[in-house]
């Protein structure tokens, strides 16, 4: 019994890794035509090329910084507004107004937006791409911990106000704790949003806020499928380094609690 | 308060509509040495493609520093298609900005045509260049886009013949006309295809120009009548090859880095490019295999020009004339040209330039996988109207995808 | 008060860019802005609205928003009964978060190199001697039936809903609400299928709601997987707002209201009606 469960997690492990692995191996070809299973020449030429580059580097580090402060900010306020939400008596009404900037491809939200960003004197600035990027990453958390402020936790809050606290004690001593694993989620959704956004950013900054995805998204759809395939990795590099530093806290956290209640 | 943010809200939308002033300043008065002065030290924004790592390097490597060492101009690139530089600019004029974000423009036929719709292009600036001399500008591939003289409202940078590629070890003796190629399909069917973009329909031009009976039939603005009649014989060939298209042509390529990535991997036996040279550049980078041949068939293919154009609303013109001026230099499309830089085609006439550059040319090496562009040049048909594109690409759906 | 603050917070950075956005589009297809555009018309509107294009692209999106979701919740609620322990601690707890990392024209990229005709699928079971040719490899994208796009899709979110399912299981202590059914006489099975599914699916619903929305907006995916005809709602908008005919601008954003209108009608529909079902 045990035996198969453990073969299934094997296999599910395989199916999560194995289009990464296969993106790594493509980035390292040259030539590969049918039938070869695997590229007939390889090369890191692709590699060296890229990151000969300064502009990637500096890429690198803008798209961090915009997407882990828009991440950290709009997860965190998205908790906020989504508890008062919760509170609110047309709770529903509210809500689908976070529903649309996902209903279409944010090019068509860019569009819809560029006007106002023009006129706000944001257009092709930093500031700008952060704010568009904040204002779509910002619904899809009020969604996220839509389902966090259940009536159990809003009964905790209310214990906690019967016993004299105030309304921020309830929610910083009292919900804010049972809220940090959903927000470590929320956290990292977030930052993937911001740090994937192409469409968007491109046209709010108008090609000069050189994220990443800026520099290297045109490659994904071009003819060139070694580029694309380098151009993936170095799109997934960053989150999968923060995962792993994600990973461990969490690990830390659950073990934490895990031997509290033994 | 519901209503106070719906009243607010309308009025934003409506409130902001002001009429743009074009601020042409006095630029285009002034002498060169005047403009390179004032040039120096300021930042340009070109906004361009930039999917190729061969042209990126290019400018990357090459025109980007020599910019500054020669100019003193700082070149920023912004990443950005035609269809991202039509909606930047359109979105700013509709928004009543005075500046531009962008200074330097990568456009062609179709967006120059698009840019001047909505009057977004400044101009006439080419004839200030002192480089623009050695510009062939008497070749109807070069001055004239699109049916429409250019009008030194863009500056040309590069001149590309369309051509079909193919691999020589499977083919031998690939089609040269249209017949030939439904012929070539029916033995070997779900080989060949074209993408429902620019270079598909670019295609589908060059065989309507050839069910016209030549391109002298097409000259000139659109034609309603014309296009119908020729039309509708494009479309009975389409119908007729359609079964034997990759994926029996129920569905096609969205852009042509499919159809090259198909070639790559050997399910389509032929791919296409605007660029003659691009083959070279294809193997070079090891994409495609080396028997890869690069040719125009006999009933012709189309040869267009690419451009660089400057914003209505630039705050820099002056500087992006003076790296314009530079792009047109005889050095950079030196450079340009060689195929194992970027292999793009010469927009300047070699007989124009001082002979030392002349024998520079000569010393330039031949392309390898492809005819030389001389011979290329008589099967090279014109552009046609740019309204001719917007139908066959509304026609193609509606007749052939749709279907 | 903090809640009133929150409200008002919400307004303004949720609602309002929503609405402006909306308001702009709205006014741009009925011609009253745009530099186009001259002046109060429906022209775009009735082109929009007579074109079957735009019909069997709603219909279209909606089904691969379903399939995909279908997809995404059968297999999570598999992984979250099968492999629960694995999940949480472990190697598995690691790669679950894999598929997350991948930007939606990545995967569409990866879908696109695995299983087309001379994709590495094809090649692997070339090698075995399962095909005698590519050609008879099956269409798996640009299908008629948006399988490539449909599991792309499902591929992607499927992770993020099992580890919103367990996150869920251990808040929502549905553990112990199946300790207790088994005492009162349940089977395992039926404590999943009558105790902890229902509550799961309960309490992700808005998230699930999110997805679906999410996947019928979808834009690379069916960019690169899918057929042009029939073309999922995104495409169809890009080409309107994009292609070579600056005229069909309007009808862009003709499509884009009509398109967010009937979607909030219908999201206000859903929404009620399953709070109620739920209370």
């Amino acid at each position: 019994m045990t035996k198969k469960y453990r073969l299934l997690a094997l296999l599910t492990a395989f199916l999560l890794v194995f289009p990464i692995l296969f993106v790594v191996m493509l980035s390292l070809g040259k030539t590969w035509s049918y039938p070869a299973l695997l590229p007939e020449h390889w090369s890191v030429a692709t590699w060296s090329s890229l990151f000969q580059d300064q502009r990637i580097s500096q890429g690198i580090v803008l798209s961090l910084i915009i997407s882990i402060s828009v991440g950290a900010t709009a997860s965190f306020l998205s908790l906020l507004l989504a508890r008062s939400i919760a509170y609110s008596a047309h709770q529903r009404q509210w809500l689908v107004g976070s529903y649309l900037p996902y209903l279409v491809s944010p090019v068509v939200l860019a569009a819809a937006w560029q006007y106002y960003f023009l006129r706000l004197g944001l257009s092709g600035q930093v500031q700008g791409v952060w704010l568009a990027q904040f204002l779509i990453t910002l619904p899809f958390g009020v969604i996220f911990f839509n389902s966090f402020w259940n009536s159990h936790i809003r009964s905790l809050e209310q214990l906690a106000a019967t016993l004299g606290g105030s309304p921020w004690q309830g929610f910083w001593l009292v919900s804010f704790p049972l809220a940090k694993g959903p927000l470590l989620i929320c956290f990292f959704q977030s930052f993937l949003i911001s740090w994937f956004e192409y469409g968007l950013t491109a046209l709010i900054g108008v090609g000069k806020v050189q994220t990443l995805p800026l520099l290297v998204f045109q490659y994904v759809g071009e003819a060139n499928i070694f580029y694309a395939a380098l151009a993936s990795c170095l799109l997934m590099a960053p989150p999968l380094l923060l995962l792993w530093i994600n990973k461990r806290l969490v690990f830390i956290r659950s073990e934490g609690m895990e031997d509290q209640k033994e | 308060m519901q209503k106070l943010i719906i009243l607010g809200i309308l009025f934003l939308v409506w409130g902001c509509q002001s009429a743009t002033k074009p601020n042409t300043g006095n630029v285009l008065q002034q002498p060169w040495s005047e403009i390179e002065k004032k040039a120096r030290g300021t930042t340009v924004n070109l906004m361009m493609w930039t999917g190729d790592p061969l042209i990126n390097a290019y400018m990357q490597n090459y025109v980007v520093p020599n910019v500054k060492k020669r100019l003193g101009i700082d070149l920023k690139i912004a990443s950005g298609q035609g269809n991202l530089i039509v909606q930047a600019l359109l979105a700013e004029l509709q928004a009543g900005k005075t500046e531009s974000e962008l200074d330097l423009l990568w456009i062609n036929g179709e967006t120059f045509y698009q840019l001047r719709e909505i009057d977004a292009l400044f101009g006439p600036w080419t004839d200030n260049l002192p480089n623009a001399q050695y510009i062939d500008f008497s070749n109807p591939f070069i001055g004239i886009d699109f049916q429409q003289p250019v009008d030194g409202f863009e500056c040309p940078w590069g001149n590309v013949q369309m051509a079909l590629i193919y691999n020589s070890a499977q083919i031998p003796n690939p089609p040269q006309d249209r017949q030939a190629l439904a012929a070539f399909l029916k033995e070997h069917p779900g080989k060949f295809t074209f993408d429902n973009q620019f270079t598909g329909m670019t295609f589908l031009k060059s065989l309507l120009i050839d069910i016209a009976g030549g391109a002298k039939e097409l000259e000139g603005g659109f034609d309603e009548k014309k296009y119908l009649t020729y039309s509708k014989e494009l479309w009975a060939y389409l119908k007729n090859i359609q079964p034997y298209l990759w994926r029996a042509g129920k569905t096609f390529p969205e852009n042509v880095a499919v159809i090259h990535q198909l070639y790559a991997s050997g399910e389509l036996w032929f791919t296409m490019s605007n660029n003659d040279n691009e083959v070279d550049n294809k193997v070079t980078q090891g994409l495609f295999p080396a028997s890869s041949r690069a040719y125009v068939w006999k009933s012709g293919l189309i040869q267009n020009t690419h451009y660089q154009g400057i914003p209505q609303l630039s705050k820099n013109k002056a500087g992006a004339m003076a790296v314009v001026n530079f792009l047109i230099s005889p050095e950079a499309q030196l450079k340009k040209q060689d195929p194992a830089v970027w292999g793009d085609g010469l927009v300047l006439d070699v007989k124009k330039l001082p002979q030392t550059w002349q024998t520079q040319w000569q010393k330039l090496p031949p392309r390898k996988y492809v005819a030389p562009r001389s011979e290329l040049n008589t099967r090279a048909l014109p552009e046609l109207a740019p309204q001719y594109m917007i139908r066959l690409a509304e026609d193609f759906r509606k007749n052939i995808i749709e279907k | 008060m903090l809640a009133r603050l929150g409200l008002l917070l919400y307004v303004l950075l949720c609602v309002v860019p929503l609405a402006l956005g909306l308001g702009y589009v709205a006014a741009y297809s009925f011609g009253l802005i745009g530099l186009l555009n001259h002046g109060f018309t429906t022209v775009h509107w009735q082109a929009v609205l007579q074109d079957k294009a735009f019909w069997q692209s709603l219909g279209f999106s909606l089904y691969c928003a379903f399939s995909s979701m279908s997809i995404v919740l059968i297999s999570a609620s598999a992984l979250l009964m099968a492999l629960r322990k694995q999940l949480s601690r472990g190697y598995l707890s690691y790669f679950i978060y894999f598929p997350l990392v991948l930007p939606t024209l990545v995967a569409a990229f990866i879908c696109f190199q695995l299983w087309s005709k001379s994709g590495f699928i094809s090649r692997l079971l070339f090698q075995i001697g399962f095909l005698s040719n590519l050609e008879a490899f099956p269409e798996f994208v640009n299908d008629a039936c948006g399988i490539g796009i449909i599991f792309t899709h499902a591929f992607m979110a499927t992770p993020f809903f099992t580890l919103l399912f367990l996150q869920l299981y251990k808040s929502e202590k549905i553990q112990a609400l199946q300790d207790l059914a088994l005492t009162l006489g349940a089977t395992p099975g039926q404590t999943w299928q009558k105790v902890a599914l229902p509550i799961l699916w309960q309490k992700s619903i808005f998230s699930i709601f999110l997805y679906f929305v999410f996947i019928m907006g979808a834009y690379e995916t069916p960019l690169l997987l899918g057929r042009q005809s029939p073309q999922m709602i995104a495409p169809l908008i890009i080409r309107k707002l994009q292609k070579f005919n600056l005229q069909d601008i309007p009808q862009a954003y003709a499509i884009t209201t009509a398109y967010l209108l009937l979607l909030m009608g219908v999201a206000m529909a859903v929404l009620r009606n399953l709070k109620m079902r739920a209370v």
